[in-house]
């Protein structure tokens, strides 16, 4: 029947498929000689993602001329741990790894001081990292020389000094009660913040308002600006009042088009009144400008 | 250059050596095992199995028939280079540090380290005679009382041996007599290797003390030193050029702590006659612990902390090189 001599020279689509589908079985390794180029290809599974990959490696076959005990050293079983290792290199034992090249050192200063800047701990030997509290040198306080004559010598004159300095404060009855410690802070003892210079001062507040009144007096609100405006053009318009300390155009925060409204904080009042005067109602870019005081902010 | 890598070791190597004809190259490291290679292509030949501590040196004779390596497994053993089977084994009181092959390859001289309450003996068998090795009972045993010997090679003719010792000292022990000959203090710390030229008369030597220097091997005048600013774990003397190779870097304990790029694990390349390094070498991730040069000079290898080692081809670049004096 022709249908079987047909099925003997090419296997079905089926058996194909059914082969592709078996993920344990790979292609055979194949291995072909052209000339002195040796080429294998291998087919693999990798563990992880599952795929199959397909590995050529391309050989080149020398042939070299050696002495006679050489070459019969070449022809040597393996034996041991490579016994029933196939003829030729390993890729478990044997690799070849990347390029590398001699660097040529032409002249030794060049490369010291390269090396130099590659170390990072040069740049800091320089710098003192640690410094003794009693004598200043480059150690830690506990391995001070000098930690048994000096130390003691140090606290008593400090001791001294605290004492002194406390005393002349009090009778001159500063209008600030605060006391002064310049010896204790100097020394890097750990001071309380209560203790601190400056400690029993009223904390500052964060609220803006209280910040710089006169900021605020002098800062007016222009309306009505166009799209196109930018803060080089309010600086142009508003310089010949007075100076400037600050210019806020608000923005679209997308676009960066300009929203229409700006403020300028100006460092006299008086500027700020005449800017009113003179801009107010005045046309800008096809609008008329509206300048008013701005309103102090509530946070 | 495509350094060939061989990984046949799972920790840091401590020798290499190449064979006379240098087709065979030996690794050791501090696992148990002693690998063979073929230096052209890196294929494994072999490996002699039969330690059971780390291995610290290994030695192969003029004709590539035999095989002797030294273990802390107290033990220094002979092998068959073909078969990669066990002639001889020597059984010694402490850690094997160093072994060699005279040049006639019929006597063998080791080190043993001081410790474990024992000092420190350099021995010798006659391989000829095989009721020394039968009886473990060398023909002549030197002790070395003070410091310890960190390495050796033989000298020309196999008349004596020259041995480094831990506190930088050479001495040149008579393999006849057992006395000293000649002696050198150069060094101020420990002699990590010492490699002879081709033709024996000179020997490099690498010291902890941050410098190689070259000697002559009979008379040990100093000759050359090399300078660096790190420990030299290894040094060796080019067969066809004015060269020196040294591999080092700092202590394998402190290679965690600093950066690799400080780390200096570059083969180093110094010429020999103006003590000036001209070439640098990249490749370890750690130490370089050994070096050695092909016999026909046109390649070299590194075994290093790391446990790889590199086989290194130069390229035509190198042959061309000439330093400006």
């Amino acid at each position: 029947m022709p249908s079987m001599e047909y099925d003997d020279s090419k296997p079905s689509w089926a058996d194909q498929v059914e082969e592709e589908g078996d993920e344990g079985t790979l292609p055979a390794a194949k291995e072909t000689i052209k000339g002195n180029i040796k080429t294998i290809t291998d087919y693999k599974i990798d563990e992880d993602d599952g795929k199959k990959y397909k590995i050529v490696r391309t050989f080149k076959i020398e042939t070299r001329k050696a002495s006679k005990a050489v070459a019969r050293r070449k022809n040597w079983k393996k034996f041991g741990n490579s016994e029933f290792d196939a003829p030729g290199p390993n890729v478990a034992t044997t690799t070849v790894s990347d390029d590398v090249f001699m660097t040529f050192i032409s002249s030794k200063e060049d490369l010291n001081a390269q090396d130099q800047d590659e170390d990072p701990m040069n740049k800091l030997k320089g710098q003192k990292i640690v410094s003794c509290r009693i004598c200043k040198g480059d150690h830690w306080t506990t391995r001070c020389p000098y930690k048994d004559t000096l130390g003691p010598m140090q606290k008593e004159l400090a001791e001294q000094l605290g004492l002194s300095t406390a005393d002349k404060d009090k009778p001159a009855g500063s209008a600030e009660p605060e006391p002064a410690q310049p010896a204790q802070s100097k020394t890097g003892k750990y001071v309380p913040p209560s203790l601190r210079d400056g400690g029993t001062r009223r904390g500052e507040s964060m609220q803006p308002n209280r910040r710089g009144e006169s900021d605020d007096n002098a800062t007016i609100r222009v309306t009505n600006l166009s799209e196109d405006t930018r803060e080089t053009d309010l600086q142009e318009l508003f310089r010949p009042f007075g100076s400037i300390s600050r210019i806020y155009l608000a923005k679209d925060k997308n676009t960066g088009q300009s929203k229409g409204f700006a403020f300028i904080s100006f460092h006299r009042r008086e500027d700020a009144a005449r800017a009113i005067a003179g801009v107010s109602g005045f046309g800008y870019d096809h609008l008329i400008l509206n300048v008013e005081w701005a309103k102090p902010s509530n946070n | 250059m495509k350094p060939i890598l061989l990984q046949g070791h799972e920790r840091s190597i401590t020798q290499i050596k190449y064979n006379r004809e240098g087709d065979l190259l030996f690794s050791v490291a501090k696992d148990t095992v002693t690998n063979v290679w073929y230096s052209v292509n890196g294929e494994r030949l072999g490996t002699y199995n039969g330690h059971t501590g780390a291995v610290w040196c290994v030695d192969c004779d003029w004709d590539t028939k035999n095989v002797l390596t030294g273990s802390a497994d107290n033990s220094c053993r002979l092998w068959d280079c073909q078969t990669g089977k066990q002639l001889a084994l020597f059984n010694t009181n402490s850690a094997v540090r160093t072994c060699g092959f005279d040049f006639s390859g019929n006597i063998i001289m080791f080190s043993t380290d001081k410790q474990m309450g024992y000092q420190c003996f350099l021995n010798f068998f006659d391989l000829r005679d095989p009721q020394q090795i039968e009886d473990n009972q060398p023909y002549q045993t030197i002790p070395c009382t003070d410091h310890k010997i960190t390495s050796a090679v033989w000298g020309p003719l196999g008349e004596f041996v020259n041995a480094g010792h831990e506190n930088g000292e050479i001495n040149q022990f008579s393999a006849k007599s057992g006395e000293i000959l000649n002696k050198a203090k150069e060094h101020t710390k420990h002699i990590n290797d010492m490699q002879t030229s081709v033709d024996l008369t000179m020997f490099v030597t690498a010291s902890k003390d941050n410098t190689a220097k070259l000697f002559d091997s009979t008379s040990l005048n100093h000759i050359k030193t090399f300078k660096t600013e790190r420990p030299v774990n290894s040094a060796a003397i080019s067969p066809i050029m004015d060269h020196v190779v040294m591999g080092g870097g700092q202590e394998a304990m402190e290679v965690t702590t600093t950066s690799t790029r400080i780390g200096k694990f570059e083969a180093r390349f110094f010429h020999a006659a103006y003590e000036e390094e001209f070439g640098r070498v990249k490749g370890h991730f750690g130490p370089i612990n050994c070096v050695a040069f092909h016999p026909d000079g046109k390649s070299y290898s590194s075994g290093g902390e790391d446990g790889y080692v590199r086989i290194h081809h130069f390229d035509p670049h190198y042959f061309d090189f000439e330093l400006e004096a």
